[in-house]
């Protein structure tokens, strides 16, 4: 529960809105960071703390592009393919990106690790093609430059897959 | 008069109500069709499918002069807008011109049509709502006979998306018109619709839990202007062409909702005639266009297989089917041998026709005993001087009036009169709510007061005190028409406690309607709070003139009815005591009440008249079966004192007739005339012999009202597929106090509380809306939605008892016991256990008893 888990930042969160189901938003950005997803449990629990339907909430969530609603890789890739992107070579770009993650159009790779799909602009049209990973932008891109960044991230992921695994050896 | 404007349609000028809608004015003055999907007269204006785009224009002034400039020909220069205009969000004033017809409107319906049916699936013949779609029609009339979309771009979606037991989605033929979504927001208040992702990917969806399953859930299918929303009941069912519409009236609370029955010759069924389903019929002074799920789905009793179609007689102690000749031979032969000392109860899902031809009956058998049930009423005449002024409309409601809601949980005992009641608080009318226990209604009052089990009138009696002390009173009405004032100020001189801001509210409201139950009241405390409730109204004046008054919350349809016609609950309370030596019991299971149990066994001889084989009927010497509302003609009169008439919707099952004829098929063998030809002769005979139904004729009952808006009129393209007041919209009858006689206040003699000692409890029957009845179980498809036999406990008494949530107990009072699951939270004041009536099929009291509630098992653990 974010409520037991999380009680200062709610807190916080609160504080800053006259009313609270304002907070409905960075709630949901709480939850997402929690689970990976919004998951409809996060719904309802959030549901609950504002004192909204959770029909109401997922409508919310629904809305807006940057909540996912199921569960996707550690590694959520979104790459701009509208029509300025697009003349900078975003689509050879991200057909390349597929192949080198093996990957359909919007899905995950095997191991878990990186989901790719293609977005709407994110106002970045000058510095085509380009990315956002987590909300983290990446831009000026070529497949060098990405294959750089994908194994940085495996590395990464590697890294903290062997500390939990140290953790829970001890 | 309301202010009009000069309002110009396509060159025509109008006189119009200033501030009116575009689109309703267009429609109702000027008879021009804007057309609309999104827009709903009833809902809050959004402008969202963009379908009703016009031309609009102002007529230009001088700056300086202020005059009007004109061309050379005269006519005022206007200057229209630069784009079009969504009609829905626009309001009419002076100096409007519109034009509906021009090339680019014409073409903007084109293209917003071409958008819509883009992803649209096109399945009209399998769809339901095909023959009465206004995307259908509105296509037809102003689409592109082509488009332009690809075929393999077509956005495919769920198809059978269930968003409740009910209520099924197609989410391909939705068009994102919200119309579901605000109806449950605005209307309900209930927001468990809502939009989910946006543009071509936009959906209806919902997580709730519950989900989708308020009482109100089947009217988003009527407003619907698509086949997106579809009725477990009705979806496949039919066509609507094929379905003839039959003007009725529901039978199952006191409201009198306006309906209609869609029927068709039925293969399924043995081609008879069958109801497919129930549509609400307009009339705006008592559903407006909404019904309940009650009233929409629970009419499957009309032609249910377990409704008794041939009379059965008592032979060698078992019941048997018999000819209806040998069944009244053999009633006759039983009330003959009993005398006059005979007596009647009726039910309240009879007609008037019916009550009367029982009354009949009876007088000609000598007997003067007309018993109303349930025996726990009070004396209902202060009603016949207080009641609803004719007129009384609660959509007139709004700021500077107010309604008190006392003794019921308006949900569930009648729920148009919780939408109705919910609107005109959301209007700004103070909302007072009065009550033993939270209510869902009590989230939208000003002010919500409890009183302890049995103390309904003590409030009111506190409210009269406090208005009388603080001169919150209408002085010249009491000076001129009132008596018993000065009776009443003594007795009222040394009451206190009553909430001040309460009476403040209510007094000097401009109207103000009490709505009164009897939830958690005996006949004693019933007869008390509608006394003090009088005295209240007349006391501040509200009382004569229309949306002022007493609303009574009848436990049935026809209660009114049968009042007006002379049965008497305290009738029904004398026969229990001292039952005489033959009942005619009809329309009624007292059997479900053990002192009705009791009385069946005690009467020598017993003729039920029932739809039902029901627990009374098996205690019954002869059982005559009667017809439902929808097989025969015939009039309710609701509880504001409206006679409302419905029709012979399809044939009667088996042998069964109307209780009226059955009645004088008996009374022949007493000397009475032969059975008159049809029910409309026994409303002459009524408008003879009862003075308020002296203007009341089954010609008379046809007459309409203009309905405003006209929802129901031009196939449904605007509203949806509610009907237009076919058949009529009912005639109310005038409260005596319209008139100039005199005004009645008396004292109250309130019996108080309830009173509990420490280790007991008191079993407080309530009203559920979905019960066991079989008027209403036989409707199948509410069977998941009918709740287990529970009762309701505190935590405090919970705990005292040894019971847990879940667990199995038995409650048991007077002798009678039911085995129920236990419910344990803060809805139950302490020493109260509230005991949903008729969920079950054991008797049990119908009014506040003293009992006690055992664990007989320990819950199941759950998740197993």
């Amino acid at each position: 529960m974010l409520k037991d888990k999380y009680p200062d930042r709610i807190e916080a969160i609160f504080a800053k809105y006259p009313d609270k189901r304002s907070a409905v938003m960075p709630l949901l950005y709480l939850a997402q960071e929690e689970y990976g997803y919004i998951t409809p449990e996060a719904y309802r629990e959030i549901g609950e703390m504002i004192g909204v339907d959770p029909t109401q909430v997922q409508s919310i969530a629904g809305f807006y592009t940057m909540f996912r609603e199921e569960p996707k890789g550690k590694y959520w890739i979104q790459v701009c393919t509208d029509l300025p992107c697009a003349l900078r070579g975003a689509d050879e770009f991200y057909q390349a990106l597929l192949e080198e993650l093996n990957v359909e159009d919007g899905g995950t790779t095997e191991d878990g690790l990186f989901t790719v799909e293609q977005v709407m602009c994110l106002a970045a049209c000058d510095k085509a093609p380009m990315l956002q990973c987590n909300f983290h932008y990446h831009e000026n891109l070529d497949m060098d430059i990405m294959r750089e960044l994908i194994a940085e991230w495996r590395a990464k992921a590697q890294a903290e897959a062997d500390t939990d695994d140290t953790a829970e050896e001890a | 008069m309301t202010e009009t404007v000069t309002l110009h349609i396509d060159g025509v000028s109008y006189e119009v109500p200033a501030g009116m809608n575009l689109v309703d004015a267009a429609r109702v003055y000027a008879g021009v069709e804007i057309p609309v999907f999104c827009y709903h007269p009833k809902l809050e204006p959004v402008g969202m499918c963009r379908m009703c785009l016009v031309d609009i224009g102002f007529e230009m002034r001088d700056r300086e002069s202020g005059e009007l400039l004109l061309n050379e020909d005269g006519t005022p220069q206007i200057r229209w807008g630069r784009k079009l205009e969504t009609a829905c969000t626009t309001t009419v004033r002076a100096g409007m011109h519109v034009r509906t017809m021009t090339e680019p409107v014409q073409e903007a319906r084109k293209d917003v049509l071409e958008f819509l049916l883009s992803s649209h699936p096109l399945d009209c013949p399998i769809c339901d709502k095909g023959g009465e779609c206004p995307l259908q029609s509105l296509t037809m009339r102003h689409g592109p006979a082509t488009s332009r979309m690809v075929l393999e771009d077509k956005m495919h979606l769920a198809k059978h998306v269930p968003l409740g037991d009910l209520i099924y989605l197609d989410r391909e033929r939705c068009i994102q018109c919200a119309r579901c979504i605000r109806f449950q927001d605005e209307i309900v208040g209930d927001d468990v619709l809502a939009f989910h992702e946006r543009g071509r990917r936009l959906q209806i969806v919902t997580i709730s839990d519950p989900p989708f399953d308020t009482y109100f859930s089947g009217n988003t299918t009527d407003i619907c202007p698509v086949g997106a929303l579809t009725t477990a009941d009705f979806r496949f069912g039919a066509r609507p062409w094929e379905l003839q519409d039959v003007p009725s009236i529901c039978p199952h609370c006191p409201v009198g909702c306006n309906i209609v029955a869609s029927t068709r010759l039925d293969r399924d069924a043995g081609g008879v005639k069958v109801i497919k389903r129930i549509l609400p019929r307009q009339n705006e002074a008592v559903n407006e266009i909404w019904i309940c799920d009650k009233g929409r789905f629970g009419h499957h009793h009309s032609l249910s297989p377990d409704r008794l179609a041939a009379p059965l007689i008592r032979k060698n102690g078992e019941l048997v089917e018999a000819s209806w000749d040998e069944a009244i031979q053999a009633a006759a032969e039983g009330l003959q041998a009993a005398g006059k000392n005979v007596g009647v109860i009726a039910g309240p899902m009879l007609s008037n026709e019916d009550l009367w031809g029982l009354r009949e009956l009876a007088e000609g058998l000598g007997s003067k005993r007309l018993g109303l049930w349930p025996a726990s009423l009070g004396d209902a005449k202060p009603l016949d001087e207080v009641g609803v002024a004719s007129g009384t409309n609660f959509a007139a409601l709004g700021k500077g009036d107010a309604v008190l809601v006392i003794a019921t949980d308006l949900e569930e005992e009648a729920p148009i009169w919780y939408l109705r009641v919910k609107q005109a608080a959301d209007r700004g009318a103070a909302l007072i709510v009065a009550n033993t226990r939270t209510t869902k209604l009590d989230h939208y009052a000003a002010q919500t007061l409890r009183f302890a089990v049995g103390g309904a009138a003590d409030v009111l009696n506190g409210l009269t005190a406090a208005a009388i002390g603080q001169k919150w009173i209408a002085e010249d009405l009491i000076e001129s028409r009132v008596s018993g004032f000065g009776d009443l100020q003594k007795a009222l001189k040394n009451v206190s406690g009553g909430d001040e801001d309460a009476a403040e509210v209510l007094a000097r409201a401009e109207n103000l309607v009490i709505v009164a139950g009897n939830d958690g009241l005996d006949a004693e405390g019933h007869t008390a709070l509608l006394q003090a409730a009088a005295n209240f109204l007349i006391v501040t004046g509200h009382v004569g003139r229309a949306h002022n008054g007493l609303l009574p919350v009848w436990p049935g349809a026809n209660t009114q009815g049968a009042l007006d016609l002379g049965y008497e609950s305290a009738d029904t309370r004398r026969m229990l005591s001292r039952t005489p030596r033959a009942l005619l019991v009809a329309g009624a299971d007292i059997a479900a009440d053990p002192a009705g149990a009791k009385a069946l066994q005690k009467a020598d001889f017993v003729v039920c008249m029932t739809l039902f084989p029901d627990a009374t009927a098996e205690a019954a010497d002869v059982v005559l079966p009667i017809q439902s509302t929808t097989e025969r003609d015939g009039t309710f009169t609701n509880a504001e004192r409206r006679v409302q008439r419905f029709y012979t919707a399809h044939g009667p099952l088996g042998e069964s007739l109307s209780a009226w004829e059955a009645a004088a098929l008996l009374g022949q063998h007493f000397g009475l005339p032969a059975p008159r030809y049809n029910p409309a002769l026994v409303m002459k005979a009524i408008a003879a012999a009862v003075k308020p139904y002296a203007d009341i004729s089954f010609p008379a009952l046809t007459a309409a009202e203009v309905q405003m808006p006209p929802i129901g009129e031009a196939k449904g393209f605007y509203g949806g597929t509610a009907r237009p007041p076919i058949g009529g919209t009912g005639i109310q009858l005038p409260a005596r106090s319209e008139g100039r006689g005199k005004l009645h206040v008396k004292p109250v003699d309130a019996p108080g509380a309830f009173e509990v000692g420490e280790d007991e409890l008191l079993v407080v029957p309530v009203r559920r809306l979905y019960d066991r009845t079989p008027e209403f179980a036989s409707s199948k498809l509410m069977h998941d939605r009918i709740p287990q036999p529970f009762v309701a406990l505190n935590e405090a008494d919970a705990a005292r008892l040894g019971v847990a949530s879940g667990d199995t107990v038995e409650v048991s009072a007077d002798g009678a016991a039911v085995t129920v699951t236990a419910v344990v939270d803060d809805y139950a004041p302490q020493g109260v256990a509230f005991l949903p009536l008729r969920l079950s099929a054991d008797p049990f009291p119908m009014i506040p008893v003293t009992g006690t509630v055992t664990r007989v098992a320990e819950a199941l653990p759950v998740g197993d």
